[in-house]
């Protein structure tokens, strides 16, 4: 077969599908008119049957032709009026339709392929006038297995093998050559050829039909009106003229001639993108067209009445988004008949109209496309989807409780989320309404739902015209700019230097920014791509090295960040930098601002901390090459005005790499962070809990900042190694205990969704296992510390009239894990004996806080003297103040508090060289200002054992020495 | 098989011969689309340390690798003399940085031997072989080799 014969059969391919394309709807529309019917339809039908036969004929495709054969003689009986159709009659030619479809789609093998099954129901419906009971039961018959008929493969085989030319010289070649080795060996030499040849031919027909398979998910032609192309052609002429103006004029020099010039090629270089973008275009008919039959088939398997309505097909779409948007457009549809729509019964019952209605609507609006699909079905109950998403563990209740009617009904949205009571084989397929969000954020679409009860539900989707040409925000960081989709972009965000410590707080390790009240994560872009720290200085115009590590911390809120600049540089800079420093405070100057731009990601949103904020720009995105591929935090490239590139972020894989999880993950760590803040600035002496279950019956509490984080995992995360149970979190292993390991409570719930909450022991990351309900409280309540108290059980309170258990994680820890403790230096036991042990006075008044200091200051071997307040302790000292090595007291306390007992001690020349160390809840700037000022040596946020421990051993192992 | 090495025998190949550091080395001029002195790279963090950045040539994105680091060599140091070679690989052009470039060198397929398994510390994987000139040696280039992801190593260090 020649090339040409080649040409011939694709145009005979295109040209088929398009005439089966529009027969279906034609079908449907005949259908609809019963025994009225509308002559030109029905010929319109029958003229595409019949040029399919003929074509089909033609190439020597016999199953094709007659089956189109059999087509055309009942289309031709309803065109004469001998026969009604109804709706068997139409099932019948739309089965035919499907199967003819599939068989031009494949066109290499359908000699092969068994029709009886359709022929036999059309020719029965050409001889009796009525379609046969039970084909519309088995509406896709399995196709029958490819005969070896040898005609029909061969004349497949020799199909298949054009298209691939280079194959064919391959095999050339091998058989010329064969002639010199065969000459050793006896051997047929026209055996070996024709061998060889068929297993070519076998594999050229492999890779052919994969090349069908996959031209069927996208075409890789398009069709292109002529008079675009001419309009293509007209304006390469002109930028090709404008060039030669433009050489011209820059030989020549003529500057004033070069600006009109610029003009030029500005205009026709923007004409020329928009008609290219325009090759691009197709109608959004395309995708449509094929719901008519989606929703009529489905509503007849359903027993339902569904009218189906189509507006604006004639918009168009870029063709990657029109391929894109058809399966998430499917899955909708599908789920407007299957759960929208109720039963006539049910519709009757309501005083509806028995037939129900679904709109697909598409047009234009602020420079997207919209598509809205609507039903006057039974709509969706925000409360019940609420409470589903609860019962999920997707939100808390509380969370529930402040939402809208609308941002419960897009909860639907969430991943994880099906409201499906049971699975049907229509929609509820395991997959819900969150795979349909995952593919248009994809396309860089977004979906809003709209209900209400009884009345009906309206889903609408905005989609981007085109993806090849974006609008981004640039940023920079490092001295390089990046791009932002715009689609991501959610607001940008500039917190001015003065600003920075109220708005900015540290929760465990991730930083958050309030934002109208909310608190929304923060990720540093130097941090997670590794790039060396700078920040932009706007009045010398450069961008330096930047050593801030923290943007805030919790603990005390003039930060890390502001105490380095007192703490000599840990490397020597240059100079020039150094004079900086001394002249303008960089807390105070414009430099020190924060730039934060507010990304969203379907279900996540977070602010990417950048040192420049340039403008928005519309950008071309060009992949990265195969050594970047592995880089997940690109999404492209793209090349700049000045020539240089820039690189495009993936905000969704940011967040990724940079650990931020997932929406319900950072929200809760927010909530958290609020709760513990409130618990700080309300009451001053409170403790703040994180209260959680281990079973049904049991609830327990551990102090909130002891907490680093709390995750959400799956029981199969928790992988049973080595005899000790650990997951994968962050690149390593966590181990994992659970409180029954240690104390006698009763066992860890089974069931599927576990909470690990994550502590810091030792220097390593621990998870406790635990079940929700959690919370987070704040508790004045008194802690009884003997009736309840076991290992691993510091005392129990009484929270919200249930009894609560405080877990001591560190002996949970250390009776689980003793080895861990042994070489961390804060835990090492003083080896003295009892006189030489350091002394250390406790001055608290909590009876709860002073037995838990007591008690790890006693465990690492230190003796203890303790006082309720500082009157007490101040006699104390006056008494035996000589045995005394250092004070460790609270401040808030009756009588006398923390801040007037240092300032007597200090201020006494007997104790001015014994160390205080602070225990406190508060961490508010003006209070270390004032612990420094009256001289307290260190600051401990209360119970955090691990630093408190750490600085104890400091300082006594000074005092002692000295 | 005597005759075809025969024909071999008249065909010589010219060889772009450039300097990575102290070493010569070469490879076949056909495989070679241009050579230029863009050196306004982008740098792309977290990409593999051989890689030098991304550049911008005539509207298409070039990943430039640093032909030391990859040799293990050393870094090129960007100066006057250095250069990027264009390859036009398979799917895309990739970019080599190398310190200098040198003559065309008309060479003789024949008279190319195998690579040393390493050959002034550079390992020998790198190369299909050597061609000895009256005064000078070259090493020939696999470029294929050298623009193979190392995707075991990149991949490890990529995950989670």
């Amino acid at each position: 077969m020649s090339i040409e014969d080649d040409e011939i059969l694709q145009g005979f391919i295109e040209e088929s599908l398009e005439h089966l394309a529009d027969i279906e709807n034609d079908l449907l529309a005949i259908e609809e008119g019963g025994a009225d019917i509308d002559v030109e339809l029905v010929n319109k039908v029958f003229r595409a049957a019949h040029s399919i036969k003929g074509g089909a004929g033609f190439m020597g495709l016999t199953v094709i032709q007659d089956l189109a054969h059999a087509a055309e003689n009942v289309l031709g009986l309803i065109r004469s009026g001998k026969l009604v159709p109804n709706p068997d009659i139409i099932n019948v030619l739309l089965l035919a339709a499907d199967e003819l479809q599939r068989l031009i789609e494949d066109v290499g093998n359908s000699n092969a392929v068994d029709i009886s099954s359709h022929t036999t129901a059309l020719n029965m419906i050409f001889e009796n006038g009525e379609a046969p009971a039970g084909i519309s039961k088995n509406p896709r018959p399995e196709r029958a297995p490819v005969a070896p008929e040898a005609g029909a493969a061969e004349a497949s085989a020799e199909e298949m093998t054009e298209p691939e030319p280079q194959f064919n010289a391959e095999i050339v070649e091998v058989i010329e050559e064969m002639p010199i080795d065969i000459e050793d060996e006896p051997m047929d030499e026209h055996d070996f050829e024709t061998e060889h040849t068929a297993a070519a031919v076998e594999a050229a027909g492999t890779t052919a039909r994969r090349a069908a398979a996959s031209t069927q998910k996208t075409d890789t032609s398009i069709r292109v009106t002529v008079s675009l192309l001419d309009q293509l052609m007209n304006l390469a002429g002109e930028l090709v003229l404008s060039r030669n103006q433009l050489l011209q004029t820059i030989t020549s020099g003529d500057v004033r001639n070069a600006e009109a010039v610029g003009q030029r090629i500005d205009l026709v270089t923007s004409e020329l993108q928009e008609a290219i973008m325009l090759t691009r275009m197709q109608p959004i008919g395309n995708v449509f067209n094929k719901f008519p039959r989606v929703v009529r088939d489905l509503s007849k398997k359903l027993g339902k009445q569904i009218d189906l309505t189509i507006v604006g097909k004639d918009v168009e779409l870029d063709k990657t988004i029109i391929e894109a948007i058809n399966d998430p457009l499917t899955h909708l549809i599908r789920n407007s008949v299957d759960h929208g729509i109720e039963t006539p019964a049910d519709r009757a019952k309501k005083g509806k109209d028995v037939r129900g209605l679904i709109v697909l609507k598409a047009y234009h609006a602020a420079g997207q496309v919209v598509i809205e699909i609507s039903d006057d079905g039974k709509g969706l109950d925000g409360d019940m989807i609420a409470e589903a998403a609860v019962k999920k563990g997707l939100i808390t209740a509380d969370q529930a409780k402040v939402m809208s009617e609308k941002e419960r009904i897009n909860l639907i949205l969430l991943p994880g989320f099906s409201t499906a009571r049971e699975v049907t084989d229509v929609s509820g397929r395991g997959v819900g309404m969150d795979v349909v969000k995952t593919n248009l954020d994809q396309l860089g679409g977004s979906i809003e739902m709209d209900s209400e009860v009884g009345k009906g539900t309206t889903i609408s989707i905005k989609l981007p015209l085109t993806l090849a040409i974006i609008p981004c925000q640039i940023v920079m960081t490092g001295g390089e700019r990046y791009a932002i989709p715009q689609v991501n972009l959610e607001e940008l965000l500039r917190i001015p230097a003065a600003k920075v410590k109220e708005r900015v707080e540290r929760v465990g390790d991730a930083e958050v920014v309030r934002l109208r009240g909310n608190l929304l994560p923060l990720i540093r872009m130097a941090d997670v791509f590794g790039i060396d720290p700078t920040y932009y200085d706007p009045v010398q115009d450069e961008t330096l090295p930047d050593r801030r590590r923290n943007v805030a911390d919790r603990r005390s809120k003039s930060t890390p960040l502001f105490k380095d600049e007192d703490a000599p540089p840990a490397e020597p800079r240059s100079g020039e930098h150094d004079r900086k420093r001394s002249g303008v405070e960089r807390r105070q100057s414009a430099s020190s601002a924060l730039n934060i731009v507010v990304v969203s990601t379907g279900a996540m949103k977070y602010g990417l901390i950048v040192d420049r904020l340039h403008d928005s720009e519309e950008i071309v995105i060009k992949p990265l090459g195969r050594h970047l591929q592995q880089c997940q935090g690109y999404a492209g490239a793209t090349i700049m005005g000045d020539g240089r590139i820039a690189l495009i972020l993936d905000v969704s894989n940011i967040a990724r790499m940079a650990g931020l999880t997932s929406l319900d993950g950072s929200e809760r760590a927010s909530e958290l962070a609020e709760a513990a803040k409130e618990a700080i600035t309300k009451s001053r002496d409170k403790q703040s809990l994180l209260t959680f279950s281990s079973s049904a019956h049991e609830h327990f509490g551990v102090p909130l900042n002891q907490v680093e984080r709390v995750e959400k995992i799956k029981r199969q995360d928790i992988e049973e190694v080595g005899g000790r149970r650990v997951m994968q979190y962050r690149g390593g292993s966590l181990p994992l205990v659970s409180i029954d390991e240690v104390a006698s409570v009763m066992p860890l719930d089974d069931r599927d969704d576990l909470l690990v909450i994550v502590f810091r022991l030792a220097g390593k990351d621990v998870g406790l296992l635990a079940i929700g309900p959690i919370d987070a409280i704040e508790v004045s309540a008194d802690i009884d510390d003997i009736t309840l108290k076991q290992p691993g059980i510091m005392g129990s309170a009484i929270i919200g009239s249930r009894t609560t258990m405080l877990v001591n994680i560190f002996e949970i820890m250390k009776i689980s894990n003793p080895q861990w403790f042994e070489d961390h230096a804060a835990y090492a036991e003083i080896q003295a004996d009892e006189t030489q042990a350091p002394t250390i006075l406790i001055v608290e008044d909590s009876n709860f806080f002073r037995n838990q200091v007591k008690g790890y200051m006693e465990e690492a071997g230190f003796n203890v003297i303790e006082a309720e307040d500082g009157r007490v302790a101040w006699n104390v000292l006056e008494q035996q103040g000589n045995d005394i090595t250092m004070v460790v007291t609270d401040i808030e306390m009756p009588n006398m508090d923390g801040f007037t007992l240092t300032e007597k001690v200090k201020g006494d020349k007997r104790f001015q060289h014994m160390p205080v160390i602070a225990l406190t809840t508060l961490a508010a700037d003006e209070d270390i200002a004032r612990g420094k000022a009256v001289g307290v040596d260190e600051y401990h946020i209360k119970l955090d054992k691990e630093r408190l421990m750490e600085s104890v051993h400091r300082y006594t192992k000074a005092a002692m020495a000295a | 098989m005597a005759e075809s090495n025969k024909e071999m025998k008249s065909t010589t190949i010219e060889l772009a011969t450039f300097y990575v550091g102290h070493a010569l080395c070469g490879m076949d001029i056909l495989k070679v689309q241009e050579i230029n002195k863009l050196m306004e790279m982008t740098k792309v963090p977290q990409a593999p340390d051989y890689m030098v950045g991304i550049l911008n040539l005539r509207g298409q994105i070039v990943t430039i690798i640093d032909l030391g680091q990859k040799l293990g060599l050393g870094k090129v140091e960007i100066s006057n003399e250095s250069r990027n070679i264009i390859i036009n690989a398979p799917g895309e052009h990739v970019g080599l940085l190398v310190s200098k470039i040198s003559d065309v060198v008309m060479a003789n397929p024949d008279r190319i031997e195998p690579a040393p398994a390493n050959m002034s510390g550079i390992q020998g994987s790198f190369f299909t072989g050597v061609y000895k000139t009256e005064n000078k040696l070259i090493g020939i280039l696999d470029i294929k080799e050298v623009l193979r992801i190392e995707s075991d190593n990149l991949g490890r260090g990529l995950e989670r």
